[in-house]
C-alpha cells in the first residue's frame, strides 16, 4: 500500500520528502562530525524553533499578539537556573523547575487570556510588553537570589552536562513539541482558532466558543514556551535578565514572521536561517566593524520582511504549491471534458 | 512631609516629560489607530541630538540645541511615516512589527554613532540651581531645571489643547480621531493629516527626550525605553486619543509613583502596570471619561 | 446627460465579494431609491461609489468621467455628498464645528449655505453652540444630512435616514428630503418604503449583490407581488 501511494505522488512531493529525510540524518550525525561550538548553535536552533512555534500559535494562529513572550523563555530559564544555583544540579530539580515553569506559565496564560478577551490587539500588545518589562525588572532587583544583570552560571545534571546529549535531548524536544503542537492545530480547537483569526465575530456567530480557544491557545504556547526557556536555561547554563528582555520576543517574531505566520513548522525554518545568518555576519567582523552591530541587521530584516514577504517563507512556498495544484487540477478537467 | 512635598515636586517635573511623550503617542493612536513602538525611539534621538549640539555643534546655546533635537523628532518621525507606515495602514499586526522594527534599527544607529555607554549632559547654568525653602516641618529643594521643565509641561499643555480646540486644523484632528472615514468622506485629505500628526509627534518626543537629557544629567541609549512604557500606561489611563486625557493621566501618573516610592521604591514599575492591566480589564476607555 | 453611471459593478472587501454586478444610471435632478433586504449590498453600494470599498471590476462614471481608484476625498470634491448608515456625526465637535468641518472655503457663499442648512433643520440652529453628542438619533440624521449639503454637491448619496427614527420624525426628514430633492440630485437607500415612496421618484431593486429590478416607483406602489417578492414587505 504505501508503495501505490509512493507511486502515485508527484515529483515535488518526492523532492519534499527527500529533502526531509537528509535533513534529519544531518541532524542526527552533527554531533559526530561537529566542533562544540557548533553542536551548541544546533542545539539553541532547535530551542528557538519551539520557542517561535509556540509564538507562532498565538500570533499566527489564533492571532493574538504577545509582545511579553519572553516570560516564558526568561521563566524556564530562571527557574531552572534559580534552583540548579541554590539547591544543586540534580534531577529532581529539575522535575521541580518544569512543574514549576508549567504552573508559571498556566498563571500568566490566564491573566492574558482574561485581557485580551476584553481589550482589543493594540491593549492586549501594550500589556503583555509592560508584564514581561515588570518580570525582567523584578528579577533585576531580586539580587541576593538572581544576581541582577550579572546572571547566575550553574552546573546541569547529568546526562545533561554531556554536549551531545543535550543535542540529542533539544532534538527530541523539538520533535516531540512539533508534533504536540501540530496535533493542536489539527484539533477542533485548532479549527476554532483559525475561524478566530480570519473573522472573531463571525467565529461567535457561528456558535465557536472562542473565549475557550483563545484560553487553549494561551495556555498551549505559554507552557511549550516555558518548557522551551528550561531547554535554554539547561543548554546554555547561565541565566541573567536578558532571558526576560525584549530582544527573546522580538527573535521569536522574526523567526515565526520569517518562516511564515500561520504554518507552524515555518517557525523551525525561520529559526534557522536567523541563527546562521547571525553567525554568518559575526564571522565577518574581522572585515569591519559594522558586523558587530547584529541588531542593526535584525531590526532591518524585521522592516524587510514584513514590508515586502509578509507571508514568510512557507508562506509563499504553500501559496505556489497551492496555484500549481490548481493548474493541475484545471488541467485535468480540461483534458478530461 | 519634606520629603514627599520633594518627591511629588521631583515626580511632577518627570510627569511633564510623561505628558509629552504620551500626548502625542495618544493622539497618534487615536487618529491613525497606530500604536508607536518607536515613540521612545524618537525621545532618544531627541536627547542625544540635543547633547550633540549642546556639547558640539552650537556650545552651550540651550536653546538652539532644543531647537535642533525637537527638529530631529519631526523630521524622523515624518520619514517614519511617510516611507514606513503609511505602507500597513489598517494591518494592525504589521504596524506593531514595523515600528518595533524601526525602534530596534534606530536605537542601535545611536550606538553606533555616540556608543553604547552613558554619556553626561550639563544643566544650562542658569538653571542649574535649586531654591530652598524654608518650612516648620523641614526645607523643601526646588530644582530649577525641574521646575523648568513643568513650566514648559503646563505651556505646551495649554497650547496643545488652544491649537486643537480654536484652530481649523485642530478641529480636523478632534474629528478624524472620532471617524477618519467620513473626514475624507467630507472632501478633507486625511492622509496629509496622518503625516502632519505623526511628525509633529515625532518633534513632541524628542522635544521631550531634549528636556529629560539635562535633566538626569546621565543619557545612555536605553534611555527612552522608560518613557515609553510609561507613554503608554498614561495613554491608556487617560483615554486613548485624548490629549485632556494625557495631561490628568500624566500628572496622576507621577503623583501615583511618587508615593510608592516614598513608600515601597522597588516595586515602583510593577504598581503601574498592574493599574494599567486592571484598567484595560474593567474600564478599557481610560479613567478620565473626557477626550 | 446622465450624472451618475455605473456598470455591472463588481467590489469586495477582505476575501469576500459583495457587489456581484450593480447597474444603474442616475440622471441630474433625479431622486432615485435603491431598495432591498438587510445585507444585499446597498450600503457597500454606497461606500464603492465614495471610493471606500474597492472595485474588482465593472465602471462608475460620474459626468462621464471615471471615479473607480479615485480617493475619496476627490471623489467628494468632485461634488458628491454622503450620509453614512451611522451618520458619521463628530460627537466630540460642535453642530458649528460639524458644519464648518465641512466647508472648504471661508467665504460669504458657505455662510449662506450653513444658514440655509440652519432653516431647513431648525432644531440645529438651536443646538449650534452645543456639542454633537447632545443630540438625538432624529437631530444626528438632520446633521448629517445638513452637512452633505454645505458644499451644494451635485449628489447626494444617502444611507438608510430612517432606521432608528420615530415616524413623527421620519416624516418631518422625509419632506426635508424631498426639498432638498429640488437642488441636487438624490440617491436614497432605504428599507422604509414609505419615506422612499414620499422622496423618490424611480428605485432599484438590489439582491445578493446585484441589481434585479428597476422601475418607477408608482409602478412599484401598486405592484404587490414585487414588493414582497424582493422587499419581503
Amino acid at each position: 500500500m504505501i508503495m501505490n501511494k509512493l507511486a502515485n505522488m508527484d515529483r515535488l512531493r518526492w523532492i519534499e520528502l527527500v529533502l526531509l529525510a537528509v535533513a534529519f540524518i544531518v541532524l542526527l550525525i552533527i554531533p559526530q562530525i561537529s566542533g562544540a561550538a557548533t553542536i551548541t548553535m544546533v542545539s539553541r536552533i532547535m530551542i528557538f524553533a519551539v520557542f517561535a512555534m509556540a509564538y507562532d500559535i498565538l500570533r499566527g494562529f489564533i492571532g493574538v499578539i504577545h509582545l511579553g513572550f519572553a516570560l516564558f523563555i526568561g521563566g524556564g530559564a530562571y527557574f531552572v537556573g534559580i534552583l540548579f544555583f541554590h539547591q544543586g544540579a540534580t534531577i529532581p530539580m529539575l522535575l521541580l523547575a518544569v512543574v514549576g515553569t508549567t504552573i508559571y506559565s498556566a498563571i500568566w496564560a490566564l491573566i492574558v487570556g482574561k485581557i485580551s478577551g476584553k481589550s482589543g490587539m493594540l491593549a492586549t500588545a501594550m500589556i503583555t510588553m509592560a508584564f514581561s518589562e515588570i518580570m525582567r525588572n523584578l528579577m533585576t532587583v531580586w539580587r541576593t537570589v538572581t544576581r541582577g544583570e550579572d546572571g547566575i552560571a550553574f552546573r546541569v545534571p547529568a546526562p545533561f552536562n554531556d554536549r551531545t546529549m543535550m543535542f540529542y535531548a533539544c532534538f527530541i524536544f523539538m520533535i516531540l513539541m512539533a508534533f504536540v503542537l501540530y496535533k493542536f492545530t489539527k484539533s477542533p480547537t485548532g479549527r476554532v482558532w483559525q475561524a478566530v483569526r480570519e473573522n472573531e465575530q463571525r467565529a461567535i456567530f457561528l456558535g465557536y466558543n472562542t473565549a475557550r480557544a483563545r484560553t487553549i491557545a494561551l495556555l498551549v504556547a505559554s507552557i511549550v514556551g516555558g518548557l522551551a526557556g528550561v531547554m535554554f536555561g539547561l543548554n546554555s547554563r547561565f541565566v541573567n535578565t536578558e532571558a526576560l528582555g525584549m530582544q527573546m520576543t522580538y527573535d521569536a517574531m522574526l523567526y515565526s514572521l520569517l518562516g511564515g505566520a500561520g504554518t507552524l513548522f515555518g517557525a523551525i525554518l525561520g529559526s534557522t536561517v536567523v541563527i546562521l545568518f547571525q553567525n554568518f555576519l559575526l564571522d565577518l567582523r574581522p572585515i569591519h566593524a559594522i558586523f558587530e552591530r547584529w541588531l542593526l541587521f535584525f531590526g532591518a530584516l524585521y522592516i524587510v520582511v514584513v514590508m515586502f514577504m509578509p507571508h514568510g517563507i512557507m508562506g509563499y512556498y504553500n501559496a505556489w504549491k497551492e496555484k500549481r495544484a490548481q493548474k493541475k487540477r484545471m488541467a485535468k478537467e480540461a483534458a478530461s471534458s | 512631609m519634606a520629603n514627599i512635598l520633594i518627591l511629588l515636586f521631583n515626580g511632577i517635573s518627570e510627569g511633564a516629560l510623561y505628558f509629552l511623550m504620551a500626548a502625542s503617542l495618544s493622539v497618534i493612536l487615536g487618529l491613525m489607530g497606530v500604536v508607536n513602538f518607536a515613540h521612545g525611539t524618537l525621545f532618544l534621538w531627541g536627547a542625544y541630538v540635543f547633547r550633540w549640539v549642546y556639547v558640539y555643534i552650537f556650545p552651550n546655546n540651550f536653546i538652539l540645541a532644543i531647537i535642533c533635537a525637537t527638529l530631529a523628532g519631526f523630521l524622523i518621525g515624518l520619514i517614519f511615516e511617510k516611507v514606513f507606515i503609511s505602507r500597513v495602514y489598517g494591518n494592525i499586526g504589521a504596524q506593531i512589527m514595523i515600528t518595533l522594527g524601526l525602534s530596534i534599527v534606530f536605537t542601535e544607529l545611536v550606538r553606533v554613532i555616540w556608543g553604547p555607554s552613558a554619556l553626561v549632559v550639563g544643566r544650562p547654568p542658569m538653571l542649574a540651581g535649586a531654591s530652598h525653602l524654608e518650612f516648620d516641618f523641614g526645607t523643601v529643594i526646588i530644582s530649577h531645571y525641574r521646575l523648568f521643565v513643568i513650566i514648559v509641561g503646563v505651556v505646551v499643555a495649554v497650547l496643545g489643547h488652544f491649537l486643537l480646540t480654536r484652530t481649523r486644523v485642530g478641529m480636523t484632528i478632534r474629528a478624524g480621531v472620532q471617524n477618519s472615514e467620513m473626514v475624507g468622506a467630507l472632501g478633507i485629505n486625511i492622509n496629509r493629516y496622518f503625516t502632519l500628526v505623526f511628525a509633529v509627534g515625532g518633534a513632541l518626543a524628542g522635544f521631550g527626550g531634549a528636556l529629560f537629557a539635562p535633566l538626569s544629567t546621565t543619557i545612555t541609549p536605553l534611555s527612552g525605553n522608560q518613557f515609553q512604557l510609561m507613554a503608554f500606561i498614561v495613554v491608556v489611563i487617560g483615554g486613548m486619543g485624548s490629549f485632556v486625557g494625557s495631561a490628568l493621566g500624566s500628572l496622576f501618573m507621577a503623583v501615583m509613583i511618587a508615593l510608592i516610592g516614598w513608600t515601597i521604591p522597588d516595586i515602583s514599575l510593577v504598581a503601574p502596570v498592574a493599574l494599567m492591566a486592571l484598567i484595560l480589564i474593567f474600564k478599557p476607555q481610560g479613567l478620565f471619561k473626557w477626550r | 446627460m446622465s450624472l451618475l453611471k455605473v456598470n455591472d459593478l463588481v467590489s469586495y472587501i477582505g476575501l469576500f465579494t459583495i457587489l456581484q454586478g450593480v447597474s444603474m444610471e442616475i440622471q441630474q435632478g433625479e431622486a432615485v431609491a435603491i431598495l432591498g433586504r438587510n445585507g444585499a449590498g446597498k450600503t457597500t453600494f454606497l461606500r464603492t461609489v465614495m471610493g471606500l470599498v474597492k472595485t474588482r471590476s465593472g465602471s462608475i462614471t460620474f459626468n462621464d468621467a471615471s471615479i473607480i481608484g479615485k480617493a475619496t476625498h476627490k471623489i467628494s470634491k468632485l461634488g458628491i455628498g454622503y450620509c453614512p448608515e451611522d451618520y458619521g456625526v463628530f460627537d466630540l465637535l460642535t453642530i458649528e464645528e460639524n458644519l464648518v468641518l465641512a466647508t472648504h472655503k471661508k467665504n460669504a457663499a458657505t455662510r449662506d449655505r450653513i444658514a440655509y442648512v440652519l432653516d431647513l433643520f431648525p432644531d440645529l440652529k438651536l443646538a449650534y453652540k452645543r456639542h454633537a453628542r447632545t443630540l438625538s438619533g432624529g437631530q444626528r440624521q438632520m446633521l448629517s444630512v445638513g452637512r452633505s449639503l454645505v458644499n451644494s454637491p451635485a449628489l447626494i448619496l444617502i444611507d438608510e435616514p430612517s432606521k432608528g427614527l420615530a415616524p413623527v420624525v421620519i416624516e418631518k426628514m422625509a419632506l426635508a428630503l424631498k426639498e432638498i430633492a429640488k437642488q441636487s440630485t438624490i440617491v436614497l437607500v432605504e428599507q422604509n418604503f414609505h419615506m422612499a415612496l414620499i422622496v423618490t421618484d424611480r428605485y432599484y431593486i438590489i439582491d445578493e449583490g446585484r441589481t434585479v429590478h428597476g422601475g418607477l416607483m408608482k409602478d412599484l406602489e401598486n405592484d404587490k407581488e414585487l414588493q414582497q417578492r424582493h422587499l419581503g414587505l
